[in-house]
């Protein structure tokens, strides 16, 4: 079973998780980068070959002095998606990715057989005056990490029992989002009009505690998306993924096989 | 030398217990704490401050920060217009308007312009980065803004120096299709320039462009370092050496009749660091593209590790320092004319001379008064005893090759 590798595109060199084996699905991580020990990332992996890039800037990934947009990263993600095997593949974004997941599906739709989006950004839904996405960068981390997590004392990061590196990869993670998402904060304003675009079958799945970005936000997203459905994930917050594996990789296999 | 006052109109009159409560004293707290009649008070007080300075031959500093107790010049363009026409004599620098968290550096040309010629040619240009509280309520990306200080300098000068129509400017940061600013700058080429810096890279910079390189709150040891980076970097480029006039040295400064109320009503300033620096984590230590990732790691843990170096801001290792601290590292200067000239002249030797003193010289509860005080008896008795500063002299034309 292959494990952490690396990956090129853009012609950067990209570290990256690799695990299973059968239909590829492309995983763009949210505000950080994939845990190689994640129990998701082996329970997914059952189901078919996750392929987990980090984004230039974040992990351990490079990123050179003229890659500094999202635009940039949309166009690095198509290249990553063009090279893997096979006709199409399964797309699926955490977050901050799933902003990213869903302007690689508008762009690219054909390559894609299924999309998951997971408690994705990206969009703005509500009024000039309301906030929809937290900012995580001005707020007190004391409320980001409340926010985050159903229950943060047993899965919000404990930094002190956290290695040098982590807390370095941590740092950087914050930094390259910092970069990319400050400004609009997290989204494109054009995005909505151009969800229509998507013909594969979507999968919305939302953590019900998530106050990052709330569920209404995950129904609003939803319904600009032809044909696709939203499932909220009990228990978990703004990462299901980590707070109910289980129950997320079930939502998700059985989105697969539908 | 030259001496500069510089007052930051602090607003030191919200309840304390409100101050102790909030998380930051900066871009959070709500204005509603800060009465606009007492703000208008405070302007007037300031602002007749620099006037007496006009008459006193001491030059003035115009500032700018935002969104808090620690000043309410948010806006540096609208006091040095006010300078410029009420001041008639002393020369004003701005220090400065925030330009990395300014959209567009064209405009802050004009502004630099339209005072350089209401003044008639005494505006001195000054740049700070900013950071922290100021990225947040300026709106401006944090991560990449020492980029952003250098293209939007590039751009100011370029528009200030340009007379022949417009030009357009394609950065990485800017575009603006067509600059072509009037009035011009009186001053040709263009008003001096400054940058308040005290990181090696920024100060060797400054160096090759013959910037003047001002060390706000550091210190002797920071400024020496600061300014022997400065020297190595033009003797590197193959520059003349450096005169003092290329040096800024800024203090916390009171003179009064005696030490002991230069010590009493001087030692009132540090409220602007006991009290006006506090700032939240995430708009401070946590906020990403200050330092590097390497060295913003340790932040996050609560517990460090053995060993292990958390980053400090310069300023943070300056909160709860008492007068006689702040005296003995160099931040501060109180006393009579004596104790301050030496206390100058001490600081002067360890970092090899400067020829600008720019002296805080009204902070916190230190009243409109004690600070007009203050500059009549600096002016008056210790600013004629300091050294005169010593010229920059240009580059040798290149020679044509024989």
């Amino acid at each position: 079973m292959a494990e952490e590798a690396r990956l090129t595109a853009g012609g950067i060199e990209l570290e990256a998780v690799r695990r299973g084996s059968g239909r590829p699905i492309l995983v763009l991580h949210g505000f950080q980068t994939i845990d190689p020990q994640a129990r998701f990332v082996d329970l997914l992996a059952r189901h078919g070959e996750v392929i987990a890039p980090s984004g230039p800037g974040f992990g351990h990934s490079p990123r050179p002095k003229d890659f500094y947009t999202v635009y940039d990263l949309v166009r690095l993600y198509l290249e990553v998606l063009e090279n893997l095997p096979g006709e199409k593949a399964t797309l699926l974004g955490f977050s901050f990715g799933g902003w990213l997941a869903a302007e690689v599906a508008v762009a690219f739709s054909h390559r894609i057989d299924r999309l998951v989006l997971v408690d994705p950004l990206g969009i703005k839904v509500s009024d000039r005056e309301t906030a929809d996405i937290l900012d995580i960068f001005n707020r007190s981390p004391d409320e980001v990490r409340r926010r985050s997590w159903h229950d943060p004392d047993r899965f919000a990061p404990d930094f002190n029992a956290m290695s040098d590196e982590a807390l370095v990869v941590y740092a950087r993670n914050r930094e390259a989002l910092c970069l990319y998402a400050w400004h609009p904060y997290m989204y494109n304003p054009q995005l909505p009009r151009w969800l229509t675009r998507i013909k594969a079958p979507t999968l919305v799945l939302w953590g019900e505690s998530d106050r990052v970005v709330t569920p209404d936000y995950g129904r609003a997203y939803a319904r600009l998306i032809p044909g696709s459905r939203l499932e909220l994930i009990e228990g978990a917050g703004h990462h299901p993924e980590i707070e109910q594996p289980e129950a997320f990789v079930e939502r998700v296999s059985r989105f697969l096989e539908e | 030398m030259q001496a500069w006052y510089h007052c930051e109109n602090v607003y030191p009159f919200v309840p304390q217990e409100v101050l102790d409560r909030a998380d930051s004293v900066r871009a959070s707290l709500p204005n509603k704490h800060c009465d606009p009649k007492i703000a208008a008070d405070l302007f007037q007080e300031c602002l007749d401050e620099h006037l007496l300075c006009d008459d006193l031959g001491v030059n003035v500093v115009s500032i700018e920060h935002h969104s808090g107790i620690n000043s309410l010049y948010g806006a540096s363009p609208m006091i040095l217009g006010i300078l410029a026409r009420q001041t008639k004599k002393v020369r004003i620098l701005s220090l400065g308007t925030l330009i990395t968290v300014r959209p567009d550096p064209v405009r802050v040309a004009e502004e630099y312009a339209t005072a350089d010629v209401i003044s008639r040619g005494r505006l001195e240009i000054g740049f700070v980065k900013s950071g922290d509280s100021e990225m947040v309520s300026g709106n401006a990306n944090p991560v990449g803004y020492v980029e952003r200080f250098w293209e939007a300098i590039d751009l100011i000068q370029k528009t200030l120096t340009s007379h022949d129509g417009p030009f357009s400017w394609e950065g990485k940061h800017y575009t603006h299709r067509h600059v072509n600013i009037w009035p011009p700058v009186y001053q040709r080429p263009h008003p001096p320039m400054w940058a308040a810096t005290g990181d090696p890279e920024t100060s060797a910079e400054l160096g090759r462009r013959g910037m003047v390189n001002a060390l706000v709150l550091r210190g002797p040891e920071a400024s020496k370092r600061a300014f022997d980076t400065y020297r190595d970097a033009r003797r590197e480029a193959g520059l003349p050496a450096p005169g003092t006039d290329r040096f800024a040295y800024a203090a916390l400064c009171y003179v009064g009749d005696t030490d002991e109320q230069g010590l009493r009503i001087g030692g009132k300033t540090l409220w602007f660091l006991n009290t006006s620096l506090k700032q939240s984590p995430q708009m401070s230590k946590f906020l990403p593209g200050r330092m590097p990732p390497e060295v913003t790691a340790q932040n996050y843990r609560t517990q460090p590790q053995p060993g292990a170096q958390a980053m400090r801001r310069p300023a943070d290792s300056l909160i709860g320092i008492t007068a006689e601290q702040a005296i003995a590292r160099g931040i501060l200067c109180a006393g009579n004319p004596d104790t301050v000239y030496k206390q100058i002249m001490e600081i002067y030797d360890k970092v090899g001379g400067f020829g600008h003193f720019i002296f805080i010289g009204r902070s916190g509860f230190l009243d409109h008064q004690e600070a007009e005080k203050g500059i009549r008896l600096l002016a008056k008795e210790v600013l004629p005893r300091l050294p005169a500063a010593t010229p920059t002299f240009p580059a040798e034309p290149a020679r044509a090759a024989e």
